[in-house]
């Protein structure tokens, strides 16, 4: 079958073939009428029905072209009132050729058209305009909240260094000098053992607080990540945790602080949790950067079985989710841990 | 004795220079920053430099390095570092590859004035101070691991290795601890003994012990990498 050959469906050959007859019977039609010694020009009666034909074919396959629902329902009106607006014309571009007929009478018929297609496109597509509408506020607000909670969780993150820089050039800088002031009077206070006992005391106290003090800004940001970055800070807690971590970081330099210290307290649970629950002979760490995230895995080969939602692994989630990221725990039991979080960055 | 002190708190400052000069100690310098420190020792030649580990203009670990450069440039120049963290890691790099006048400390030891004062006449006389917390962050970061040698400590001895690590003598130890000299000897002995550090007999060479350790604790954060 060359139609089939050539690609086309039984539908498409029915219409090729339709309005190949059609061009037909037009042919012969004005063949008759020729034959026939003219006179009217009934032939033109004759193409505007063939032409309907072939004209509702045509719009009958644009409307169903169209998507589903509202807009191909749309679509079938505007097509039919576009072929009732080409019949009503042609017949009056006829009856005023072939009948002298002078007033555009069509004009009202086709004006009710034009308002029902209207009316119906309205009352049809009313739901869609209102749902687009929804859809770019709905967008514009996911966009908006999305910047701004990066914008906060930055301005967390560098605020909370600025808190440690306080704490450390205030209150902790004025309780040390509060001691080595202690100190000095105590030297003077020989001969008065009741006042000396008393400066120990006080001197005590002040030691407690510097000691509070540091374990709250080590809990804000570990000094080492603040001062060297996130690789040095890395290998000195898996220095701390004395398990041999194998360390590779590539490209790891100028993180967001936000980002650093989420990479970094995934780590350090990760890694507690290795020494503590999981008895790993050997556990290690692979920092990573590709395209604008930075990909954190650590690794165990632990007694496995981790709780993912446990409350460790649930607080860090919380943390990594803040940033847009994601984190997997993979603990089948008796098969190590592995924790890979992965914390959208901004390159 | 003639020291430079580097420190970015004037509170802080004023408060050391007042301690040393009422103890006889000269400060023949006092700066802000670490190229005023790298200046200083070198117009000055001092025996010591105090100082902070976070100066301007970074506030990270600006002292440090100037520190290590200083004693790069001066060898025998004692320095002694204090900070309000004790991290192990600036302690290895600050003691390199030699030991000798060497101090690092929590700040708030100043407030124990005998004791610091004899940290700094020690550093300057070419010995090592270390802050006790060193050993404790290396206890730390054995538990999990090295059972059998480091939980083996007792408490006591446990204090007995912090005050070690501080360049102290015997008896300073047993005054601080409230025993007899006898017993610290027993429990340095032990120390050595679980902690496989053998012929570690004089001042010295205990300080070296606890140094070797912390090099040996960290060899293996440096696995891979």
């Amino acid at each position: 079958m060359p139609v089939l050959a050539a690609g086309l469906s039984i539908g498409e050959y029915l219409r090729s073939l339709v309005r190949r007859l059609a061009f037909l019977a037009a042919v012969l039609v004005l063949a008759i009428w020729a034959i026939g010694g003219q006179g009217y020009f009934w032939p033109a009666w004759v193409w505007l029905g063939l032409g309907v034909v072939v004209l509702l074919d045509s719009a009958g396959a644009w409307a169903w072209r169209q998507p589903r629902g509202a807009v191909r329902r749309v679509a079938c009106v505007w097509a039919l009132v576009g072929v009732g607006a080409v019949i009503l014309t042609c017949t009056w571009l006829l009856t005023w050729r072939l009948a002298g007929v002078e007033s555009f009478w069509p004009a009202w018929a086709l004006l009710g058209l034009a308002t029902a297609g209207s009316a119906y496109s309205l009352i049809a597509l009313h739901d869609r305009v209102l749902v687009a509408r929804g859809r770019r506020a709905l967008r514009a607000r996911i966009e908006m909240l999305t910047r701004t909670r990066s914008q906060a969780v930055d301005a967390q993150a560098v605020e909370l260094r600025r808190i440690e820089r306080d704490l450390h050039d205030g209150a902790q800088a004025r309780l040390v000098a509060l001691t080595l002031q202690l100190g000095r009077a105590e030297l003077r206070t020989q001969e008065l053992p009741e006042v000396r006992a008393l400066i120990q005391d006080a001197q005590r106290e002040a030691h407690h607080a510097i000691a509070e003090l540091r374990d709250l800004a080590r809990g804000i940001v570990p000094p080492l990540l603040a001062d060297r970055g996130l690789v040095a800070a890395v290998e000195s807690l898996a220095g701390r945790y004395g398990l041999g971590t194998a360390i590779e970081a590539t490209h790891c330099e100028s993180l967001a602080p936000a980002v650093e210290s989420a990479a970094y307290f995934v780590i350090a649970e990760a890694l507690t949790n290795s020494a503590k629950h999981a008895g790993a002979g050997r556990t290690w760490v692979r920092l990573r950067t590709g395209r604008r995230v930075l990909v954190v895995v650590v690794g165990d080969d632990g007694s496995g079985g981790a709780d993912p939602y446990g409350s460790g692994l649930a607080g860090l989630r919380a943390r990594v989710e803040a940033l847009d990221g994601s984190l997997s725990v993979d603990s089948p039991r008796g098969h190590g841990t592995l924790v890979e979080a992965r914390l959208p960055c901004g390159w | 004795m003639r020291v430079v002190i580097a420190e970015d708190l004037a509170l802080l400052r004023e408060g050391l220079v007042a301690l040393l000069r009422e103890n006889g100690i000269d400060v023949v310098a006092q700066v802000e920053d670490g190229p005023g420190l790298l200046r200083a020792i070198g117009g000055h030649r001092p025996d010591l430099a105090i100082v902070d580990v976070r100066l301007p203009p970074t506030f990270s670990d600006e002292g440090l390095q100037a520190a290590i450069e200083a004693r790069r440039r001066q060898p025998a120049l004692g320095v002694l570092v204090l900070s309000q963290y004790v991290e192990t890691a600036y302690a290895s790099e600050l003691i390199g590859e030699n030991s000798a006048g060497i101090g690092y400390l929590l700040k708030e030891r100043v407030g124990d004035v005998r004791a610091f004062l004899d940290a700094l006449y020690r550093v300057a006389a070419g010995g090592t101070v270390l802050d006790r917390q060193v050993v404790t962050q290396l206890m730390a970061s054995r538990e999990g691991i090295d059972t059998d040698s480091l939980l083996a400590l007792t408490a006591r001895e446990r204090d007995v290795l912090e005050l070690m690590a501080e360049g102290r003598s015997n008896a300073a130890i047993a005054e601080t601890l409230i025993v007899t000299p006898g017993a610290v000897e027993k429990h340095i002995t032990n120390i050595f003994a679980k902690l496989q550090l053998s012929n570690c007999g004089d001042h010295h060479r205990r300080v070296l012990a606890v140094l070797a350790y912390l090099r040996v604790a960290r060899q293996p954060a440096r696995g891979r990498l």
